[in-house]
């Protein structure tokens, strides 16, 4: 049903308009004798078509016009003037201010249905390309969405088959990774960082895979020589990944080659101090560190959790960044939970 | 203001609204309702002598007798009003009194139809 929204001063033109409106069929005609209180009425609602006379009182049809196309959203419904047809001067001037038709007085019903229905046409066609412009929005939407599920799942499996090689297990990946969101809130970080940290941890170690297997997964001490073959992971994990022009990769390459650094300069590789470390390297540092602790493994067995807290405090300002230790231990509660939700034996996807 | 009597061309007025009998007689009810009132609009304009009222009301004249395919009466109801916009000397009592005159004409005409 078409709303059609008719001014006239004159009652004999608005009952003849919505009479041949009626006809035209599918059409709701609403009347106004003022042009001020159809302005009001425009305000609240959107009519498919306006027809409006030229010469009134209190504002001529151009004023009327003027200030219709200026609310919001009504720039493109069509308006049909009515005008007698010596008023040539005023049709340009309509024309300009944003009239999309005439009718001529007296009106003639053909000439009236012709235009009317071309109006309402052009209607629905605005409104068929706004729905389809809606729907096509809510499907990128959707479709992207999925391209990123996608890209969280590619990377938690990069993440995993990086880890297989050596003792880590997936739940691992998952208990640091949130244990890292917790440190973010804690430390300040805002939710799309706090997301972004919980999407990227899972990154950190996956140089590993170009570690070779004699050192990777040699049960005991490594030799210095090896030692220092095992730190290239870092360099290793950032060069796979620092190219990537997605977000989330771009920040597991951060925090794949900045997860080592210690908050006093001793780390590796760069031996970064303090805040020359990213944040997202010093919280990712705690949050693998107490869970490799945590963990049992099969060359040690997990240290009690306020030994691993011991450690945590112990190393604020050498290891660690106090705030960051700081974050984690205030987030305690949620610690412990996370804990019990990512276990070694069941490894749900992030 | 000598126009020739108005006739009424009823098949014409017909065509223009697609032939319905009902709309038709409709704008003769309000016609004929609104009569007097749009004579009382032109006059009260002349005595207030608010020339831009009475250029509107000549224009809405102008449209109201044309609705009725009153040609004569149509031209000098938008003589009066292309004389107001233009600002020129015209004699608005003469016409004033002319274009009520025509209004009334065409009534009684309405009412036989």
């Amino acid at each position: 049903m078409n709303t059609v929204l008719i001014i006239d001063d004159s009652d004999i033109n608005l009952t003849l308009i919505k009479a041949l409106v009626l006809k035209l069929g599918e059409c709701s005609p609403v009347l106004f004798d003022n042009p001020l209180e159809a302005l009001d009425w425009c305000r609240e609602n959107v009519p498919d078509l306006v027809i409006v006379d030229y010469m009134m009182p209190d504002m001529d049809g151009l004023k009327f016009i003027s200030a219709f196309r200026a609310l919001h959203g009504r720039n493109e419904i069509p308006v049909l003037m009515v005008t007698a047809n010596d008023q040539k001067d005023v049709r340009y001037d309509a024309l300009l201010g944003g009239a999309n038709d005439f009718l001529t007085k007296p009106i003639d019903r053909v000439e009236f249905s012709a235009r009317a229905r071309n109006m309402l046409s052009l209607r629905q066609g605005q409104k068929f390309l706004a729905d389809r412009a809606d729907h096509l929005a809510e499907m990128v939407e959707i479709r992207t969405q999925e391209i990123r599920d996608r890209e969280r799942e590619l990377i938690f499996r990069i993440s995993r088959a990086a880890e297989f090689r050596d003792p880590e297990t997936g739940a691992h990946i998952q208990r640091m990774a949130h244990y890292s969101q917790v440190i973010a809130a804690g430390y300040g970080l805002d939710a799309q960082a706090q997301k972004l940290i919980l999407e990227a941890a899972p990154m950190h170690d996956v140089g590993k895979i170009g570690i070779p297997d004699y050192i990777l997964l040699k049960p005991g001490k490594l030799t210095p020589e090896e030692f220092e073959v095992m730190k290239g992971h870092a360099r290793l994990g950032y060069e796979l990944l620092k190219d990537s022009a997605s977000e989330i990769i771009q920040a597991g390459a951060q925090v794949a080659i900045s997860h080592h650094e210690k908050y006093d300069g001793t780390g590796y590789p760069h031996g970064l101090k303090g805040h020359q470390i990213p944040a997202f390297g010093r919280i990712v540092a705690v949050a693998d560190v107490f869970d490799a602790l945590t963990s049992e493994r099969p060359y040690k067995k997990a240290w009690p959790l306020d030994e691993a807290c011991k450690f945590l405090e112990d190393g604020r300002g050498k290891h660690f960044d106090p705030l960051c230790v700081e974050a984690f231990l205030a987030g305690w509660e949620e610690i412990l939970d996370i804990r019990q939700r990512f276990r070694d034996e069941d490894v749900p996807m992030i | 203001m000598n126009l020739p009597a108005f006739t009424l061309d009823r098949a014409a007025i017909l065509e223009r609204v697609g032939d319905d009998e009902e709309i038709f007689a409709m704008m003769v009810d309000m016609y004929l309702q609104d009569v007097d009132s749009n004579c009382a609009l032109l006059t009260d304009a002349l005595a207030a002598n608010n020339m831009s009222a009475l250029q509107r009301e000549a224009h809405t004249v102008k449209g109201l007798l044309a609705t009725f395919s009153d040609e004569a009466g149509t031209a000098a109801a938008f003589a009066l009003e292309q004389a107001l916009r233009a600002g020129q000397a015209v004699d608005a009592a003469t016409a004033v009194a002319g274009l009520v005159a025509r209004l009334r004409e065409v009534a009684v005409v309405l009412k036989q139809a």
